[in-house]
């Protein structure tokens, strides 16, 4: 990496000013600096200067999470470990906590931010290695089609085969999630129009604008809600298929359903047929549930060597919506 | 299940104690030279008060790397360092463009002030590649078929391949170190398995006499046999580099480098046809297997048929298969975790076509009746007769258990230990050995305080010198073998000569004296404190000697049993609990073996769950080069490990470096087979495999 500069702006204000700073070739901002680093590390990316916004504080901010007015609000420097530890949070929006503390590793929760795990990049090997020329950096091929393709996503039309990182990102669409911005005119994103499909730019995954910055996130509380992750590895290790849900229930029947999929395509997956489906099942009709919960990964067109992430859809929405409902999974049981 | 009474850890880092017992193993107690003590070098460990190769950056260093090949096969066309030379730092780029044949082959080096001007230097440099048709695994050359035909004489044939990945070796810190040329002097700071090799191997290349530099090895940040074998191209580099431009060089492989190109455990592949009788006797059938290589030559052996089964009439053919990938190394046991994965399997698929229970056929087919009473204690220690019959479980959730064996022999080598004991009471004991993470350190100590009966606080241990008297490399588990004999025999040559000065100043008979306990004895009696009668020596104190010679082959044994919880609905495999019992011999430090086999069994699951070197299919580059993606087991995928030290009937120290990492991947292999009802056959046993073989059982 080459050297560069660091930057500590005291406001989200001063740190989209320095975006637009023309002394810099290229300026980022860097929270936690987990994803960031990975990128310096591999020569991905070369900024001369790195705007450090992991201390800033909106004014007026206190506690990286709070609930005021029924409203859940992350401050967008919020560590994921912060997020897994909160009390209020765990009553008020479960999945939240558990989306947080189920990713990477101690060391990894202490550092990483929650509008960091939003924005960061995609974890694909060919795109992580400077030496494969794909579609993110310029190129013209994705190489995962004809290669190594056991982690890549069995959803969506292409050209690119990412699956989208984030484990915040479902955990929080679920409750309908708002992101609040600085740095242009617009003051608020729903998170639901934060990311995009390759198809419609695959040189980038989101649709902020240069200079915009992340101030906070609000949510609504969901009290009965959960994630579930799949991994490989129960220690330090991505899901290979999850699911954030957040139900409504009238004694143990779903009255309305919030479904999405994570690890599956190059955006959080909404998985509105199954919500639809959910509506109306008795949660401890193991049947209804299954068949319901059997129907996730309908659409899919898995790749050579990913299609067993096609069994193991149903079975992560299926576990998460059971969690949701404060009921034990075969895990657990 | 977890460790039912563990010991509190006082506050502070300095206040654990050297001998905090570990209480969870009481059936091991008893049976060593020493029960509760702690490494020595323990603390330094984890404080990072211990200086390893790669934590030597001396002032004025200058930093180089190898410029590789990106690709598993091309054409470095040309290149341009016109850029790469002007970057800040750089001292020298030195290329010679030629055709490699795998990720990471390197083609030249670039040197410089530090090692972010290197990468900087790297980057600028220009490359021009042609990309080559590539090979990337042995099915690339050899079919993978199911041999046809029944073998004759038999009620039942059996017949399945078996296959398993490229493992790197993944050691924590990588290869390489740095040498410090001083023009008539020179120190060598190598992470090596074999300090005395990495002097010899020199040769020339530092233009000095052998006398006149010195290879420092104090810590080893793991090897697992990669680090084996003299200098390596990246201590070679260094040297070369620090003679020309007279200043420190330091070349350690990053992580990337790391797993391309400092060997690996070969993939292999095995074809097997059994011809079984009902009773469970064979009768005959064909082994066949190939190694995968690489672009090295030899090492891909498979050590199937293991021998400990009564195997008759089965016929072994063997092949390497190269490829484009990097050459293989030793590996904790080459040849025999990949051997005892298909011949464990093997045995249980078998079984189940005749209707019996592994470990009837096991106990018919044994040879060695160590193992069958290695058996009879593990199935009852793991709570065998739980078991539920090979695909009779239909819930989500199911358990399984399985067995695993292996067998080891090695020759020690022979090597030389000396000890003195000082004027003030203090002792040394110097062997020119190297502590890979096995304990060295604190054996030797240990050896050293009891032959001569003193406390081993006064014992201060010297190893990791190539000025020391010459040890063995660390490799074939003949380390302790080797040194703890030889040490105990410096130790006593020590104490007799000891002795023998305080009886001619006292005017007695050294036949008369001894030492225990710290105090030297007369006859039986309180004589001397073993200060007092240190210090009737000259300044020189008195120093004992002993070398061994090459030794006879020594032969181990070991038996794991494993208990799995596979998710059936994911295919995530949970390992739970390890029985692993291994055969030591006497045991010098009950702690270090109990590590090392917990450690074994460690290794063992990691392979068999999720290691694997994936070369990308078209380009034959390494695609998960990485900790994250070359997954290795964490914290929360390890099952509750019982070490039991099996020392019944044996004597000598017993190789225990590398044979209890030999029966695990065949034991959880044999446990997912019984959890699910359908063989797994091909390593790691990822989900997606997992839920494939249920797909199977159920049609
Ligand atoms: C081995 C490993 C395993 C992991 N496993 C998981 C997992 O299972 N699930 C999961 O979700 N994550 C996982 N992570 C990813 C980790 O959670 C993210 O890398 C981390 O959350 C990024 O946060 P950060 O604060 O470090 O971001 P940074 O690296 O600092 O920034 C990331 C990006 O966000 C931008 N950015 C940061 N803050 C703002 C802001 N306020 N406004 C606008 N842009 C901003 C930066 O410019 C940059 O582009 C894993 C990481 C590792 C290394």
């Amino acid at each position: 990496m080459n050297n560069f500069a660091i930057a500590r702006p005291d406001s989200y204000e001063a740190a989209s000013a320095m975006t637009r700073d023309r002394t810099y070739k290229l300026a980022v901002l860097k929270a936690g600096g987990v994803d960031l680093l990975d990128h310096l590390k591999g020569g991905l990316i070369d900024p001369d200067v790195l705007i450090d916004v992991r201390r800033v504080r909106e004014a007026g901010a206190k506690d990286p999470v709070g609930i005021s007015g029924g409203v859940i609000r992350v401050e967008a420097g919020a560590t994921l470990a912060e997020i897994a530890r909160s009390d209020e949070l765990l009553r008020a929006a479960p999945v939240l906590g558990q989306a947080a503390g189920d990713a990477a590793s101690p060391q990894v929760r202490n550092a990483a931010t929650v509008a960091g795990n939003l924005l960061q990049r995609p974890r694909c090997w060919y795109y992580r290695n400077a030496q494969f020329p794909c579609l993110k950096k310029g190129g013209s091929t994705c190489f995962a089609v004809e290669g190594e393709n056991r982690y890549h996503a069995i959803f969506g039309p292409g050209p690119c085969h990412i699956v989208h990182p984030s484990n915040m990102a479902p955990a929080l669409l679920v409750g309908d999630a708002v992101v609040h911005l600085t740095g242009s005119g617009r003051k608020e994103l729903p998170l639901s129009e934060l990311y995009h499909m390759p198809d419609k730019g695959v040189m980038s995954e989101n649709n902020l604008e240069a200079g915009e910055v992340v101030t906070h996130i609000t949510c609504r509380p969901m009290p009965n809600s959960a994630f579930y992750a799949i991994k490989e590895k129960q220690s330090f290790d991505w899901p290979v298929a999850a699911a954030a849900v957040a139900v409504e229930l009238n004694g143990a029947t779903i009255t309305s359903a919030r479904v999405v999929a994570a690890a599956v395509a190059p955006v959080p997956w909404w998985l509105p047929n199954v919500e639809a489906a959910l509506k109306g099942v008795d949660v401890a009709n193991d049947e209804a549930l299954r068949k319901a919960c059997a129907i996730a990964a309908e659409g899919a067109k898995p790749m050579t060597d990913n299609g067993y992430k096609v069994k193991m859809l149903p079975v992560a929405v299926r576990r998460a919506v059971l969690r949701s409902a404060g009921r034990p999974t075969e895990v657990e049981s | 299940m977890k460790a039912d009474t563990a010991p509190a850890i006082p506050a502070g880092p300095f206040a654990i104690p050297t001998d905090m017992p570990t209480l969870n193993r009481p059936m091991n107690l008893g049976q060593s030279i020493d029960d509760n003590t702690s490494r020595l070098d323990g603390i330094a460990k984890i404080t990072g008060a211990a200086r390893y190769s790669s934590d030597m950056i001396l002032p004025n260093s200058l930093y180089a790397r190898f410029v590789r090949c990106p690709f598993g096969a091309a054409n470095l066309e040309s290149f341009d360092d016109t850029e790469a030379l002007k970057v800040d730092g750089v001292i020298e780029i030195d290329i010679q463009p030629k055709e490699c044949q795998y990720d990471g082959q390197p083609v030249g080096h670039v040197a410089a002030t530090s090692p972010m001007a290197v990468d900087r230097a790297m980057r600028a440099l220009n490359l021009k590649w042609k990309k080559l048709p590539v090979k990337t695994q042995i099915t690339d050359t050899v079919k993978q078929e199911v041999p046809q035909g029944e073998v004759s004489g038999a009620d039942v044939t059996f017949a399945a391949v078996y296959s398993t990945p490229v493992q790197t070796h993944s050691s924590l810190e990588t290869h390489g170190g740095v040498v410090d040329h001083r023009g008539d002097k020179a120190t060598v700071y190598a992470s090596t398995q074999g300090t005395s090799s990495v002097r010899d191997g020199f040769g020339d290349a530092l233009g000095l006499k052998q006398s006149d530099f010195e290879v420092v090895c104090e810590y080893v940040g793991g090897g697992f046999g990669s680090k084996l074998g003299g200098p390596g191209k990246e201590l070679m580099l260094a040297a070369k580099l620090s003679q020309k431009f007279k200043r420190p060089a330091y070349v350690m492989c990053n992580r990337w480098e790391e797993h391309l190109d400092t060997g690996n455990r070969p993939s292999s592949m095995t074809s097997v046809k059994l011809g079984l009788k009902k009773d469970g006797s064979v009768v005959g059938g064909e082994i066949r297997t190939w190694g995968g290589t690489g672009v090295g030559r030899g090492g891909g052996g498979v050590a199937i048929p293991s021998g400990r089964y009564d195997f008759q009439g089965v016929d072994k053919k063997h092949n390497d298969v190269s490829f484009n990938g990097g050459g293989p190394r030793p590996f904790r046991a080459p040849g025999h975790p990949q051997a005892v994965f298909a011949e464990e399997l093997m045995l249980d698929e078998a079984a189940a076509l005749i209707g019996m229970d592994p470990l009837t056929i096991r106990r018919k087919l044994l040879k060695d009746d160590v193992y069958r009473e290695m058996m009879e204690m593990g199935a009852r220690l793991i709570g065998w007769n739980e078991r539920k019959p090979t695909g009779s479980q239909k819930t989500a959730m199911r358990i399984g258990y399985g067995i695993g064996t292996g067998g080891w022999g090695s020759a020690s080598p022979g090597g030389s230990a000396e000890v003195v004991i000082h004027q003030d009471g203090s002792v040394e004991s110097r062997t020119g050995t190297q502590d890979i993470g096995t304990g060295q350190r604190t054996s030797m100590g240990i050896c050293t305080a009891s032959a001569i009966g003193i406390p081993l606080s006064l014992v201060t241990v010297q190893i990791g010198r190539s000025t020391l008297p010459p040890g063995p490399g660390s490799g074939g588990s003949v380390t302790s073998p080797t040194t703890a004999p030889t040490m105990m025999a410096a130790a006593e040559a020590a104490k007799k000569k000891l002795l023998e000065h305080v009886a001619r100043q006292a005017n007695e008979k050294a036949e008369d004296l001894s030492v225990k306990d710290g105090q030297v004895l007369r006859r039986g009696e309180k004589f001397l404190s073993w200060k007092d009668a240190c210090s009737k020596l000259t300044a020189e104190g008195v120093t004992g000697s002993a070398s061994t010679g090459e030794g006879g082959r020594g032969a181990s044994q070991g038996v794991q049993f494993m208990k799995v919880v596979v998710d059936c609905e994911t295919g995530i495999v949970h390992p739970r609990h390890v029985i692993a019992i291994q055969s030591c011999g006497r045991v010098i430090c009950r702690k270090t073996a109990e590590s090392q086999i917990i450690g074994g069994v460690i290794q063992g699951i990691s392979y068999g769950m999720f290691e694997n070197k994936i070369l990308d299919r078209n380009t034959g580059a390494m695609v998960n080069p990485n900790l994250e993606w070359y997954k290795v087991l964490g914290p929360n995928d390890m099952p509750h490990i019982e070490p039991v030290l099996w020392w019944h009937g044996q004597t000598g120290v017993k190789a225990l470096g590398e044979p209890p990492n030999i029966p695990t991947a065949g034991a959880l292999a044999c446990a997912v087979y019984n959890a699910v009802g359908s063989p797994v056959r091909h390593l790691p046993l990822t989900p997606d495999k997992v839920l494939a073989a249920l797909e199977g059982a159920a049609s």
